[in-house]
């Protein structure tokens, strides 16, 4: 096996020209997300530079305080997304969404750092890169769940109300509400388990492969970091959920719709 | 008459400020008022969905507030203005509803005189999705009916009924809460309902809210 060949500059600035097609089929199509287009590839193409220079600083002078500083500036990051795209929800909410991103993030990470690959938690070159996987993973996991699980309130209000004027206790009423949002969440995790390896090679397997990793080594690192990343998802959304909705309501069992 | 409940100084929000209310146990009352009087708010003060912000509501001369409020929602049950019914069969609503309440549910035999008293023939055996508002309606009141409250409350029972069906579902279920003991108060703008039925009917055209004293 090879080494990777690396890109030159001049070569690597002509996938830019992918991005017209889009650009085209956008226009063609009357999306209106031309704005949002250039933003996100501005944004993508800046973060990586920035992620690529403190990543290469952090590997030639290892130090656990870089390796410690990244994974809460990742997992505050993940945070951060979810709680901005969910502003509505109250203060305890927020705390339970924070707590449960945080605990099993970090959790799943040593497990998998110590555990499986057998590394030193501070080592950079391990802990940085998977806990960018299974933080980003949980994050979208926690949005879609957090998402569905205030929509599914928001559209059940009068069977919520109705059932609370006779009598039901709101765990019997929401807890079902949490179950589904959970389900919603953890789908696209397994689904893409499903077909993993026959319709697509993952992201993670193709670059250890394309650095020169044996495929036999890559496929035990992608088939574990896929175990991680669905338990990651499913206890992380679990955690802000089952927490969650117990914050809304009160000793007096009743409901807040401010959620 | 012994008293079932009774309120003091009762303000909700700071904005709604009611007068001191008593009611009979048995009885019948209607409540009236113009929109925005807080007559739906006050029923729900009553089953504890929301708390008062001042003042004080008995039931049975214990404070609610100090009263297990599933416990006080089981025996004071609330028949809200929006109709909840899941999309399955009269039966299986009676039996999906019971189970929320952890409670048993009713025999066929005794669905069938619930619906009855709501004024409805139908089988038991079809959906409620394409029911029309008013059908919708009678059977949610007869749900209401089988929990066997001890005060039940109703928030514009017959807004989609017409005045003949109106007028049979409140006969039956004034005869039904009188031969069972229970104490209906209903909020409904019919008057024609309130002078026929009521015993004892309260206005709350009258009280004082933030939004009437611009006036």
């Amino acid at each position: 096996m090879s080494g990777i060949v690396s890109i030159s500059i001049q070569r690597f600035f002509v996938i830019y020209l992918l991005l017209s097609i889009v650009l085209v089929i956008m226009k063609k199509s009357n999306i209106d997300q031309t704005r949002l287009l250039f933003v996100a590839s501005m944004r993508m193409t800046v973060q990586l530079v920035i992620a690529g220079f403190i990543l290469t600083y952090i590997l030639k002078n290892p130090h656990p305080a870089f390796t410690i500083g990244y994974l809460v500036a990742m997992i505050a990051f993940a945070i951060h997304r979810v709680l901005s795209k969910n502003k509505e929800l109250n203060l305890r909410f927020k705390i339970a969404i924070g707590a449960s991103l945080s605990v099993s993030g970090i959790a799943v990470v040593l497990f998998f750092v110590i555990a499986i690959v057998n590394q030193n938690i501070f080592n950079p070159q391990y802990t940085i890169p998977l806990s960018g996987m299974i933080s980003g993973n949980a994050m979208t996991g926690v949005n879609l769940g957090t998402k569905t699980f205030r929509e599914i309130v928001d559209s059940e209000r009068s069977k919520i109300e109705t059932l609370l004027n006779f009598g039901a206790k709101p765990q019997h009423i929401l807890l079902p509400f949490v179950n589904q949002a959970l389900e919603t969440a953890i789908l696209p995790t397994l689904n893409s388990m499903v077909g993993m390896g026959i319709v697509s090679l993952p992201g993670m397997m193709t670059g250890q492969i394309l650095s020169g990793t044996l495929p036999t080594t890559a496929i035990l690192y992608q088939i574990a970091i896929m175990i991680a990343i669905c338990t990651v998802v499913c206890l992380s959304v679990f955690g802000s959920l089952y927490f969650g909705y117990q914050t809304l309501y009160n000793n007096r069992n009743q409901i807040n719709y401010l959620l | 008459m012994a008293k079932i409940l009774e309120t003091t100084n009762l303000v909700f929000n700071g904005k709604l400020y009611y007068p001191d209310i008593s009611i009979n146990r048995g009885s019948i009352v209607f409540i009236q008022g113009p929109s925005g009087s807080g007559k739906s708010t006050f029923l729900r003060l009553i089953n504890n969905m929301v708390s008062p912000s001042e003042g004080k509501i008995l039931y049975n001369d214990v404070d609610i507030e100090k009263l297990d409020s599933i416990g006080l929602r089981r025996k004071i049950i609330l028949a809200g203005q929006s109709i909840y019914l899941f999309n399955d069969t009269i039966r299986n609503n009676f039996i999906q509803f019971h189970k929320y309440r952890e409670t048993q549910s009713p025999k066929d035999r005794e669905i069938k005189e619930y619906l009855n008293a709501c004024c409805i023939d139908f089988s038991m055996g079809i959906s409620c999705e394409n029911l029309s508002g008013g059908e919708k309606q009678r059977i949610f009141l007869a749900i209401a009916l089988s929990f066997k409250p001890e005060t039940l409350l109703l928030d514009e029972p017959t807004s989609a009924l017409d005045s003949s069906t109106a007028d049979c579902v409140m006969t039956n279920i004034v005869d039904y809460c009188k031969q069972s003991g229970i104490t209906l108060i209903v909020v409904s703008h019919d008057t024609t309902l309130a002078d026929k039925y009521g015993e004892q009917i309260i206005n709350f055209g009258g009280i004082e809210n933030e939004w009437n004293s611009f006036y």
